[in-house]
């Protein structure tokens, strides 16, 4: 976890989930890139977040897209924020006694079907062997995670709109990977909507 | 003899090789304390729970602290080094008084402090201190402490089992990081926020670190010191929030024009 | 000296506040100490009333997992309105015991002869804290968990305080040591906040609840606790003075034990 830095938020909004990562890369103290981006889309309406060990974010990410692509062809259907979440679990969960050093968070919008005309917007975040917590309000992982949890507790408010999210999870993410060694050179931010995706570089201090 | 001289546990314990058993003097009692410091006022908080591991030992220990008529000091970390730490630093306070026949400045005490901390560099006092109250200029000061003596003045600073969780947020709110004003407002200067706007600060930082820190909670003692000329009108007429007393604490010498106030509210006890 | 100029450097340090007060030089040999428990009593509680506040303790001095000495009184009056209920190390305990106990002749000799007040329980309170939290910083802790319990004739009120071997002290109306403080602690504290609420400042329970209480604890740590005995004793401090109570027995049902695995005779 502390070997290469990163972090990662999430939160929920009205209609809309945003979520958002610090681009740094790191030897320890060393800063090696400010391109590392953590988050990655499943498709248009489903991101998550991988921070950790950067070696294990690239097996794990391809691990998952391999995952999810045989889903569609099984199944002829894009995969569900929930049903991705029991997926990245039970991938975690393999290696139960041998972890990857990884604590993923998920933010997606569900669509619509017959059975749930109107799905509420979905966040979820696992530990490093796939323990899943869905909250309410936000989910934080990685080196800054401490700081995380105590800016969005003050920030956060039910229901904000798209651009209000975005204004709260940077805040959020800057200033929590302002007082973290490990995390920030830069951070990157997804809002979904269900008619698109925000997505913006955010310029941050570079120390 | 040779009885005694074992420890009672060797005798069961058939492998018992010589441990080294070190006796450790230290403990670690949890909660969180804060200051912010307004362009003629000083506030000064923290919570009332004290902790050992994962036992609540009391809802209702306190460990912010009245020194002088201008000089509030808060303190966290080894209960035991805070208490003996303050009474010490209190009888120097009142040294100085019969001595001097006035009382300590703010800045004074906060070399005194250091001074004090420093003097135990290779048997630390297990404390982080926050010092806060009015300058002799009049100003609002808050002055922050290392266990052994390092300090620096600040606008603000939070210190203690939720300091990650608390500072950030101040960095945001009081210094405006990563914020800057619309186009053509006036620039953000940290240190002159209204009092209203600082006490609502205060209360969300700590309910926040109650919700997500194990060693905060019960309560919440908030010392508000005021410059001589501002009119505690202002404080009194706040809508406080639920379970919130206010109270004025007498003065500790014969009372400058300075006057200190102390608001005490619940925070969640689980 | 009367009669003579105040010199200048009397005028400016009158109360030779300055220097600050340094600590001495370290000894030539290095002192060696920091025991270990050997003969230990184990946790002790106590519970504010209406009109007073109660402690107890077991009669039980162990060596290791030896229940060693069985009569053992681990509640020490000190004075008229005062008493302490010790956990920990005996050997210091007994040295406790002496050592307030000269100090408190003192003190009431002084009381008697003059219009000198005599110590409070707050005062014998913090001057315990004083002993432990200078031994703990020689390095040479004073082994014992303390509950100190008494009733403030001054103010109408009783006090209830901690201190241990570091030096931290606490109050609080319900207090415990050891496994006392994880076994009875939570069972005082909703006993006393259903009745005397969240806040404690409703009615407090009576004495009879309290005692009640307490036995209900003492019998829990007894059936819990592998270094306690079912032979304890109360004492009650109240305007009226100190009782301490003779020793009792909670009733105990083993029954249950009868099916258990492990228990008894090992021919099933």
């Amino acid at each position: 976890m502390e070997y290469n830095g990163g972090s990662v938020v999430a939160m929920i909004g009205k209609d809309c989930v945003a979520i958002a990562s610090d681009l740094r890369l790191g030897q320890q103290s060393v800063g090696v890139a400010m391109n590392f981006d953590k988050v990655f889309p499943v498709n248009d309406k489903l991101y998550y977040g991988l921070p950790g060990l950067a070696t294990d974010v690239y097996t794990l990410r391809e691990q998952l897209r391999f995952r999810v692509n045989m889903y569609r062809m099984k199944e002829e259907r894009e995969i569900t924020p929930k049903t991705f979440t029991h997926l990245v679990s039970s991938t975690l969960y393999e290696k139960r006694f041998g972890p990857y050093f990884i604590e993923p968070v998920v933010a997606g919008l569900p669509s619509p079907t017959e059975l749930d005309p109107h799905p509420k917007p979905f966040i979820s975040t696992m530990d490093t062997i796939g323990c899943i917590t869905t909250p309410k309000d936000f989910a934080v992982a990685g080196t800054a995670s401490n700081k995380l949890f105590g800016v969005a507790e003050g920030l956060w408010e039910p229901d904000l709109e798209p651009e209000d999210l975005f204004e709260t999870i940077s805040q959020t993410l800057l200033n929590a990977v302002d007082r973290d060694a490990l995390s920030g050179w830069g951070a990157i931010v997804h809002v979904i909507t269900h008619d698109k995706v925000i997505t913006r570089q955010l310029r941050a201090r570079m120390d | 003899m040779t009885l005694l001289a074992q420890s009672p546990m060797s005798l069961h314990d058939t492998y018992a090789a010589p441990v080294e058993h070190r006796f450790n003097p230290y403990s670690e009692n949890g909660g969180t304390i804060l200051a912010i410091a307004g362009a003629d006022f000083s506030v000064i908080a923290g919570d009332t729970r004290q902790s050992e591991g994962y036992s609540i030992q009391t809802r209702y220990a306190r460990k912010v602290f009245q020194l002088t008529d201008n000089a509030v000091l808060a303190t966290n970390g080894f209960a035991a080094d805070g208490k003996n730490f303050v009474r010490r630093l209190k009888q120097s306070l009142e040294w100085y008084q019969h001595n001097h026949h006035k009382q300590m400045g703010l800045k004074a005490i906060a070399r005194l402090i250091q001074t004090m901390l420093y003097g135990r560099r290779f048997f630390p006092y297990y404390v982080y201190n926050i010092l806060g109250g009015i300058e002799e200029d009049g100003s609002g000061a808050v002055y922050s402490f290392d266990p052994v003596g390092s300090y620096e003045r600040e606008a603000c600073r939070a210190a203690g089992a939720a300091q990650a969780l608390v500072q950030p947020f101040l960095d945001n709110q009081i210094y405006f990081k990563n914020q800057q004003p619309e186009p053509g407002a006036e620039p953000f200067v940290p240190g002159r926020l209204p009092l209203s706007t600082v006490l609502g600060l205060v209360v969300d930082s700590f309910t926040s670190a109650t919700e997500r820190h194990i060693e905060v909670g019960d309560g919440i003692e908030i010392f508000i010191v005021m410059a001589k000329g501002r009119s505690p009108e202002s404080l009194l007429d706040e809508k406080l929030g639920e379970g919130m007393t206010i109270e004025e604490v007498p003065p500790v010498g014969e009372g400058g024009e300075e006057r200190t106030f102390l608001l005490s509210g619940p925070l969640k006890r689980d | 000296m009367w009669g003579q100029p105040m010199s200048a450097y009397d005028a400016f340090n009158a109360h030779a506040s300055f220097p600050l007060p340094m600590r001495s030089a370290p000894k030539a040999q290095p002192v060696s100490h920091t025991q270990q428990p050997v003969v230990t009593g184990t946790s002790v509680l106590g519970l504010k009333f209406k009109g007073g506040v109660m402690l107890a303790a077991d009669n039980l001095a162990s060596y290791g997992s030896l229940a060693r000495f069985r009569d053992i009184q681990r509640l020490h009056p000190l004075g008229s309105h005062c008493v302490m209920a010790v956990a920990g190390d005996m050997a210091d305990f007994q040295w406790l015991k002496r050592d307030l106990g000269s100090i408190l002749r003192e003190e009431e000799a002084l009381s008697l002869t003059d219009n000198h007040p005599s110590l409070s329980a707050a005062n014998i309170y913090n001057y315990l804290s004083i002993i432990f939290y200078n031994r703990r910083s020689k390095g040479d802790p004073v082994w014992n968990t303390v509950l100190v319990g008494g009733w403030d004739e001054a103010k109408k009120e009783s006090f209830l305080g901690y201190v241990d071997l570091l030096g931290t002290t606490y109050s609080s109306p319900t207090l415990a040591t050891g496994y006392g403080a994880h076994i009875a602690q939570p069972l005082l504290r909703e006993a006393f906040e259903a009745k005397a609420g969240l806040d404690g400042k409703g009615e407090l329970p009576t004495a009879e609840e309290a005692e009640k209480l307490l036995d209900d604890c003492m019998k829990v740590l007894f059936y819990r606790d592998a270094r306690s005995l079912n032979k304890y004793q109360i004492a009650t401090i109240t305007a009226e003075g100190v009782k301490i109570s003779d020793s009792k027995s909670a009733k105990t049902e083993w029954g249950f034990a009868e099916g258990l695995r492990g228990y008894g005779a090992q021919d099933r």
